[in-house]
């Protein structure tokens, strides 16, 4: 019976979508199929538009992953993502569970709620000025914080240490987006068809129960788009560590993203060997998003067939 | 029929000056709505004897790219004082902070067309790059423009530095500029008073080595001033500036990275500043160097190393004050610095497609701006301060003769001729030592020096990882 | 009793957690509203102050003449990004339908595509965009930073992902029963289903949008043309002449529409007007 009204209406499915296509077509296509095919030819310096395939036509590719500062960046990427990945989804995800509670209203939440995701209105060039700022060197907020608080006798240059300058973007990582990450989850769990958690409470679960069997699994759609997305979005970070610090202090914060943007704007004009690592890039991004999709089992069964029936109860009603 | 074509001509200027002087609505001093409706009476003036345009009756519009207002606001000026010029000017102005400027740029001449840039500005980091390397190629020469570019050149007694860095691979200019940047020594005259008993610019130069070539001298004053509790210099960048430009090699010879033994020395240079505490340790357009011109830092600094312009739109806004007593102002002098050195300078370049229309307007402007010496002439009044009435800001210029019948004298300096020390320092210029990757390069070897300095890792290290760094993201050789 | 304390101290917890981040979020534009009002002086000394200064006429008058039109850039950065974020959230929301509720042959398939673009790093297709714009002779023709939001693969997932378990197809069933044609369907009950989405999208696309620099920078030659995020950056690119407290001024400028608008939508952050929760 429902396939065939589906086949009936598949149509508009094409058709819908086909806003999108089109504009894909017209402003993405081009440049991605120029990106992936430059990344095996010699095109390189400013105005060059004859380029031919490389005779080694992985040249490139090798060339980027032996290089030095290409590893640094992979690095770094991987420990500032995870570095703000981590404590964003927890704090996330504990604010989720504080505000959502049914049973235990936080009073003023709504301010908080705002509030949390405001870090992420101010453009990046304006946090990168207030945190430099912040953190400077001889004297700076900070260097009086922990002069007054006898931490230090003599003012520290905190963003020449290579350490403490990853610190500082990963904590502004962390600070500009966990509460992006919790606007995200909570409008996910409004989703949720409240009959459940009523059931829930019925059956005496308690909060953390609730949480962890009702809310989470509730969510897991949602879930997976805030994971998929701070992969892709971390693992392509530019902003910040382009603005705060150029990635210095001795390419200490240097991405991968802000090392494909020096390779092909500042200094030689190397389009090829920045699309190769763009390439390189996309493909550890896809391998990581394929394997969240395989751990959060998007399409399983059983999962879905509770949902439809679910949702048959909600429409029945 | 001819009357209205010209009253619309009029109404296309007014608009477009209106539109360049941007916050029309503004009372602002320097691109105001006034001399935009000046503009505008003008031209319809013209008008009416149908002389307006000189060379086809028609207005041309000029594409300026900028990373400043400067040259912009230059260029309305002259509009605003030349009504029958006969051309209008649209400015783009990208600031090269983030590096923006040279990618937008260079889309654009590639991209060619109505929009493609006819004048474009670069600044001595990036200008080698559009007069001999690789977007050489769309650089008008001078001479094809129509300007008698060796006599003129030789009339207005041009610096040879301007000239060399402006000249591309085939010999023929494509860029002057229209200041001088040789460096000097700006220092504090109370402090030297007080380590030394006098701030005669000559003893004082004596004292820290001027014109010897090394910095010998140097660091005995650094100790004087130190047992004084004075800072030498703010912090090493101030140093780099005077090395960096001093040298003898840039930092590419023959497609290879090149470390110039001068520029190695900086390592130990920026090292023994900070182990003897002979700076605040402060890195250039950082707050905390700009305090220190106040003498608001951890300890009072004796001076910067720099060009003319370092005094008028640095060390002057940010001195704490705007006359003599106030602040620092009013406290400074200028003495031979111990090695010659320039450092800045902005050029102007014209695109060789530009329309043939156009041309005349723009040999117009570059002759007014980088060649012309008299006293009507854009260096006349930039040097003397009176491009916006009297009083302005003085700079040094590159044309020799400009600079023989100018004065230099500034309050700032307690009265002294700044120019007087800054027209022999230009002999040190020379644009031999410039890359077209000095920006990137630059950065990455201060990068390193401060990793050096403050102990992180050895001097091999450093320099290797220099290297390393470099090799990575540019495309040259490195051993 | 013994749970009611528990809560209590559970309370307490969440209150100290929260205004703490409160205050972490309040901070910066705090020092930027603060330091609109300090002269460039004052804020090389200390960057950061509590206290307001006399400055904020000076700072204004600084601004605007250094051909700063606050208006124009306004207006500007008004129009691309209202029309980028209201492109973006309905086309998205309508692509996600179809992927939701259409059985197609390329479903599956079309769903991996938009994943896969999604993961595609920014700054080198930046490099053939800006050629292609170039060569088309597009530059400063604001439709090329409004139109490419159509096809936003990842407020497409997003759509798809709250779609997914929030939309039954049974309430389309009765709409087509109804006699409502496809189109009038989603238009008039998918729509409003997704409103708690759609908000949340149009306050991230809109921030997005506004704060976007680079693009149109490269793209915007024609300085009437210019965004707000432009103007700012040319202000602090006058590297001889840096004005802290006017910078400061223009960035706070520019953060003030993107108040009003999140403040309008931060309701639907606040209540949350989700399809579960309108009972009965």
């Amino acid at each position: 019976m429902r396939n065939k009204k589906s086949v009936k209406y598949a149509k508009y499915g094409y058709l819908f979508s086909l806003p999108f296509i089109i504009t894909f077509l017209i402003f993405s296509l081009y440049p991605i199929f120029y990106t992936l095919v430059i990344g095996f030819t010699d095109m390189k310096g400013i105005g060059a538009t004859k380029f031919h395939i490389l005779d080694d036509p992985l040249g490139n590719f090798k060339t980027v992953l032996s290089n030095r500062t290409f590893k640094m960046a992979l690095k770094n990427t991987v420990i500032i993502w995870l570095g703000n990945f981590i404590p964003q989804i927890v704090l996330a995800l504990l604010l989720t569970a504080w505000f959502t509670d049914r049973r235990c209203k936080v009073k003023g939440q709504g301010v908080f709620k705002v509030l949390f995701y405001m870090p992420n209105i101010i453009t990046a060039a304006t946090i990168a000025i207030l945190f430099g700022a912040l953190f400077a060197y001889p004297t700076s907020p900070m260097n009086d914080l922990f002069h007054s608080l006898g931490w230090a006798k003599e003012p520290i240059y905190f963003l020449q240490n290579k350490k403490l300058a990853k610190g500082v973007i990963i904590f502004i990582q962390t600070w500009m987006w966990y509460g992006y990450t919790m606007v995200v989850m909570i409008s996910g769990v409004l989703g949720i068809n409240p009959e459940i958690f009523e059931a829930a409470e019925v059956d005496g679960a308690n909060r953390t129960q609730t949480f962890f069997y009702i809310t989470l699994p509730q969510i897991k759609t949602i879930l997976l788009f805030t994971l998929v997305t701070s992969v892709v979005g971390g693992l392509n970070m530019f902003d910040i560590p382009k603005l705060f610090l150029d990635g210095g202090p001795d390419n200490a914060t240097i991405t991968t993203s802000v090392f494909i943007y020096k390779q092909a704007f500042a200094g030689s004009y190397l389009y090829n060997r920045a699309a190769a690592a763009s390439v390189i890039m996309f493909i550890i991004i896809a391998i990581i998003s394929a394997i969240m999709f395989r751990i959060l089992k998007e399409d399983d069964p059983e999962s879905a067939y509770a949902g439809k029936k679910r949702r048959v109860r909600n429409a029945e009603k | 029929m001819k009357k209205r074509r010209l009253v619309a001509g009029a109404m296309c200027a007014l608009m477009a000056t209106t539109l360049l002087a941007g916050c029309g609505k503004s009372d602002d001093k320097e691109t105001t709505a006034a001399p935009a409706t000046d503009t505008t009476a003008s031209e319809t003036d013209g008008g009416d004897d149908t002389t307006a345009a000189p060379t086809s009756g028609e207005t041309v519009n000029i594409n300026l790219w900028s990373f400043t207002d400067e040259i912009p606001n230059m260029v309305q000026k002259y509009i605003d004082t030349h009504p029958d010029c006969g051309f209008t000017c649209t400015p783009t102005i990208i600031a090269t902070t983030d590096g923006a400027y040279q990618p937008a740029l260079d889309q654009a001449l590639m991209g060619g067309g109505a929009d493609a840039p006819d004048l474009y500005a670069a600044e001595a980091a990036f200008i080698l790059k559009y007069s001999q390397g690789e977007a050489a190629q769309y650089a008008a020469a001078y001479a094809d423009l129509g300007i008698d570019i060796d006599a003129k050149i030789k009339e207005a007694d041009i610096a040879q530095y301007s000239v060399d860095i402006g000249t591309n691979p085939d010999g023929k200019v494509v860029a002057l500029g229209y200041q001088a940047t040789g460096g000097a020594f700006i220092y504090r005259r109370s402090i030297a008073k007080d380590t030394w008993g006098t701030d005669d610019p000559a003893e004082i130069a004596k004292k820290i080595g001027g014109g010897s070539g090394n910095l010998d001298a140097f660091w005995t004053a650094a100790e004087e001033l130190k047992a004084k509790g004075y800072g030498i210099v703010s912090g090493d960048g101030d140093l780099w500036h005077a090395v960096e430009n001093s040298s003898d090699k840039g930092w590419i010879v023959d497609g290879a990275l090149t470390i110039d033994p001068k520029r190695e020395a900086f390592l130990d240079y920026s090292k023994k500043l900070k182990d003897n505490g002979y700076h605040n340790d402060t890195q250039d357009w950082q707050d905390a160097w700009f305090a220190d011109m106040k003498g608001e830092g951890a300890k009072q600094i004796f001076g910067f190393f720099g060009p003319a312009w370092l005094i008028n739109y640095t060390l002057a806004p940010n001195c704490g004050g705007e006359a003599v007593g106030e602040g620092t102002y009013g406290d400074w002098a200028v003495c031979e610095p111990p090695i010659g050195f320039f450092w800045g300078g902005t050029w102007l370049l014209a695109n060789k497609d530009v329309p043939a229309e156009k041309v005349e307007a723009v040999k117009t402007i570059i002759e007014w701006i980088t060649l012309d010496c008299t006293e009507d002439g854009l260096q006349y009044m930039w040097a003397n301060g009176t491009l916006n009435g009297e009083g302005g800001t003085k700079d040094c210029v590159a044309s020799g003769t400009v600079m023989a019948m100018s004065n230099g004298e500034l309050d700032f300096l307690g009265g002294q001729n700044m120019f007087d020390v800054f027209v022999p320092a230009n002999q040190y210029a020379n644009g031999k030592n410039l890359t077209p990757y000095d920006e990137t390069i630059n950065s990455a070897w201060r990068d390193q020096v401060r990793q050096y300095s403050s102990g992180e890792k050895s001097r091999e290290d450093a320099i290797a990882d220099f290297k390393s760094n470099v090799g990575d993201v540019l495309d040259i050789t490195v051993d | 009793m013994q749970k009611n304390k528990h809560y209590t101290g559970m309370k307490v917890v969440i209150y100290i957690v929260c205004i703490f981040l409160a205050i972490l979020s309040i901070f910066p534009f705090w020092i930027m509203i603060i330091n609109a009002t300090r002269s460039t002086y004052e804020i090389q000394q200390h960057a950061i102050s509590f206290l307001p200064s006399k400055f904020l006429v000076k700072n204004w008058n600084i601004l605007t003449g250094k051909s700063f039109n606050v208006l124009r850039g306004f207006t500007n950065s008004m129009i691309i990004s209202v029309c980028s974020t209201a492109l973006n959230v309905y086309f998205s929301s309508l692509t996600a339908y179809a992927l939701v509720i259409y059985d197609w042959k390329l479903r599956n398939a079309f769903f991996k595509f938009i994943m896969a673009i999604m993961m595609i790093p920014a700054q080198v297709t930046m490099i053939g965009f800006y050629q292609m714009v170039y060569k088309i002779h597009m530059t400063n023709n604001m439709l090329m930073l409004i139109l490419p939001s159509i096809a936003a693969p990842a407020v497409v997932f997003f759509m798809r992902q709250y779609l997914q378990p929030t939309l039954s197809p049974e309430i389309v069933q009765s709409a087509r029963i109804d006699g409502a044609g496809e189109f009038r369907t989603f238009n008039t009950i998918v729509l409003p289903i997704m409103k708690p989405a759609i908000a949340t999208q149009a306050i991230f696309g809109f921030v997005n949008s506004w704060n976007n620099l680079f693009t149109p920078m490269v793209l915007l030659t024609d300085q009437k043309k210019y965004t707000m995020p432009i103007m700012v950056s040319l202000l602090k690119g006058d590297i001889y002449k840096t004005e802290f407290g006017s910078i400061y001024l223009g960035l706070t400028l520019t953060v003030l529409p993107l108040f009003i608008v999140y403040f309008a939508l931060s309701k639907y952050i606040i209540a949350g007007v989700a399809l579960g929760s309108v009972k009965g």
